[in-house]
């Protein structure tokens, strides 16, 4: 056997050579192996083979053909080009079966080794890993996103049936609510801070009959909570003061009165914070079902579900398609966690890595977990890039994990459709990819949710975001929160795909 | 050309040079007296060793004497090569060039013992 693998290797010498001491050389191989045996000496052997083969195949060729030291510059000249000859005769048919299974098995290799390098995949591999409903994937698409986006919401239903919160969640259908943003904030945030103002001890029918209608007692009880909360936990203690010396001076000429509704009390308390000092991540929440007390993280079971959940909508990647002129085409409902996601997410970039424009369509996602939208984002640039999370404070993790390895996306051009129903997370993918100028916007403004602030109880029906970080946004005074991030190009959220993809094809065209 | 390849001398050259300088030998015979010689340092794959040997034998340093079987090697019959006058007079060169290389060595301290 090892003397047929030789026998082949040898075929690599010129012709000349195989005939004049190709056999001379078998028998050399056949002495040595007679006198070499065992594990360690016909490794040797081997290496010294190889290692023979490497130094003397080369050199048999350069110095059969003396012609190869010298290029022919004149044949180059003419502009023509010109090809060496290993050999004069013309190939046989086993040389040319034996170069192509050399060929394909040099192209796997690249390919195999491209896949782990670069976690690269081809497009049909994308629709094998994901679930076995992928076929269908339009079908499973039309239910996803409401179901995707929700699916974290449902996971702290999930927890605690029985609580306000999930009397709070099922009730909160209309998608821009605060409050639902602050439920989900909870879930990201684990626990909720300790609070400044323990509530007082309530029953849950008395809270449900007061928040019929509010007292004067209910209102100084909040304000004086909010004022507690600002002093501990704002990030600007000065700021804190005036706040509160704003809130209880509205308090005492009377200006609250007139707010005997909870949620007009509450808008009421953000804005009067909010002249004081102007920021949009400060916020007075109001809630007609009893906010539920002691919220903890996620438990494993919370966390197994959000798997399947995830699995099951193919981690709201709901779809992934090149669209005709190469431009690629990926709907993602959701940032999902990096953790449960992320080769989902590899996978598809991984798919789209060839097109010429890739747009996102973002018109159904309700946003999700800051890792996931940093990491996207990473594929659209060739370099680390300052990434504005208004979560964060400042710090290396600031930046987005550019370039990532075999990425071919970072100077293609990219669109972005939005909606209305565009939200949170995927605004933060918008305004950075917009101020950093690197996206297109199509579509609507966006929702409008920051989720900056950190959820503090005041007491069953109150609650208050206030924000424990200082982030620096680089590019504004302000972000999106409450005004949400305006499109390039306003158009209906329905009619954003064939715009956008009018702007990438008259982009290429122009190239 | 092949003047070309053997200035300087190629080690390989050289060592089956000295290979030849007892006896006559086989292919497989040079490739076990070079490893004898250089303690095991050198072993002469196939390629190296027959394209050395052509170069050689291209160069008349060496020729080929007959084919004879081997006695220890299954009676093969095998091509034998033995030094040529042409061939003695270059290893000679050679050694004297790697002599004086030696004793330059010695002189810069470099190496100790003797003067060759």
């Amino acid at each position: 056997m090892s003397e047929k693998i030789y026998a082949l290797l040898l075929r690599l010498y010129p012709s000349r050579f195989r005939a004049e001491y190709g056999e001379e050389a078998l028998q050399l191989f056949r002495d040595r192996a007679r006198g070499e045996r065992g594990f360690f000496l016909t490794l040797r052997l081997w290496l010294d083979l190889l290692a023979d083969l490497a130094i003397s195949v080369p050199s048999e060729y350069f110095h059969a053909h003396p012609s190869f030291i010298v290029s022919p510059v004149r044949q180059h000249l003419d502009g023509t080009p010109s090809f060496f000859l290993l050999e004069n005769e013309s190939p046989r048919l086993g040389a040319l079966l034996f170069g192509s299974v050399l060929s394909l098995l040099a192209i796997a290799t690249v390919s195999v080794l491209n896949g782990h390098g670069a976690s690269y995949r081809p497009l049909g591999a994308l629709v094998a890993q994901s679930h076995p409903n992928a076929s269908r994937s339009s079908a499973v698409g039309r239910l996803a996103p409401q179901r995707a986006a929700d699916s974290e919401q449902r996971i702290l239903a999930s927890r605690q049936p029985t609580t306000a919160a999930n009397a709070l969640i099922a009730g909160d259908a209309e998608p821009g609510s605060f409050r639902s943003s602050f439920l989900l904030m909870l879930r990201r945030f684990g626990p909720v801070k300790p609070q400044a103002l323990q509530p007082r001890p309530q029953s849950v029918a008395r809270a449900v009959v007061e928040s019929a209608k509010l007292d004067r007692a209910e209102r100084d009880r909040v304000i004086d909570g909010a004022i507690a909360n600002l002093k501990q936990h704002y990030i600007h203690p000065d700021a804190a003061k005036k706040m509160a010396d704003a809130l209880l001076a509205h308090e005492k000429s009377g200006d609250d009165d007139a707010a005997t509704d909870g949620e007009a009390f509450a808008a009421l308390l953000t804005r009067q914070m909010r002249d004081v000092s102007p920021d949009m991540h400060l916020v007075v929440v109001y809630s007609q079902a009893p906010l539920p007390q002691g919220l903890t993280g996620p438990t494993p079971e919370d966390l197994a579900r959000y798997r399947e959940a995830m699995e099951h909508e193919n981690c709201t990647f709901e779809k992934v398609k090149i669209l005709p002129r190469n431009i690629g085409y990926l709907k993602l409902n959701s940032f999902p966690d990096p953790s449960v996601c992320r080769s989902t997410a590899r996978t598809a970039m991984a798919s789209l890595n060839h097109v010429d424009a890739i747009i996102f369509d973002l018109r159904d996602n309700r946003g999700g977990e800051p890792d996931m939208v940093a990491l996207m984002a990473a594929y659209l640039f060739d370099h680390p890039e300052y990434w504005y999370n208004p979560r964060e404070n400042t710090t290396q993790l600031s930046w987005t994990l550019s370039p990532i390895p075999g990425n071919r996306l970072a100077d293609k051009p990219v669109y972005v459709l939005t909606s209305a129903r565009t939200f949170s997370g995927a605004e933060q993918f918008c305004y950075d990819l917009k101020m950093l100028k690197r996206a297109t916007l199509v579509g609507e403004t966006t929702g409008g949710a920051a989720h900056s602030g950190v959820f503090h109880r005041i007491d069953d029906h109150f609650g208050m975001g206030i924000p424990e970080t200082r982030p620096i946004n680089p590019f504004s005074k302000t972000d999106w929160a409450e005004t949400g991030v305006d499109p390039d190009v306003k158009v209906k959220a329905a009619d954003a795909l064939e715009t956008a993809l009018k702007l990438a094809q008259t982009k290429l065209s122009k190239n | 050309m092949p003047k070309q390849k053997l200035h300087p001398l190629p080690s390989a050259a050289f060592q089956i040079l000295l290979s030849l300088a007892g006896e006559d030998l086989h292919g497989y015979g040079i490739m076990r007296q070079v490893a004898d010689q250089t303690d095991g340092r050198i072993r002469l794959g196939p390629g190296t060793l027959y394209s050395s040997i052509q170069t050689l034998l291209e160069e008349k340093f060496i020729e080929e004497v007959d084919q004879r079987e081997d006695p220890k090697l299954n009676h093969e019959r095998r091509r034998y090569y033995r030094l040529t006058s042409a061939g003695r007079k270059l290893a000679r060169s050679e050694a004297e060039r790697l002599a004086d290389l030696l004793r330059v060595a010695r002189t810069k301290k470099i190496l100790r013992g003797d003067y060759v």
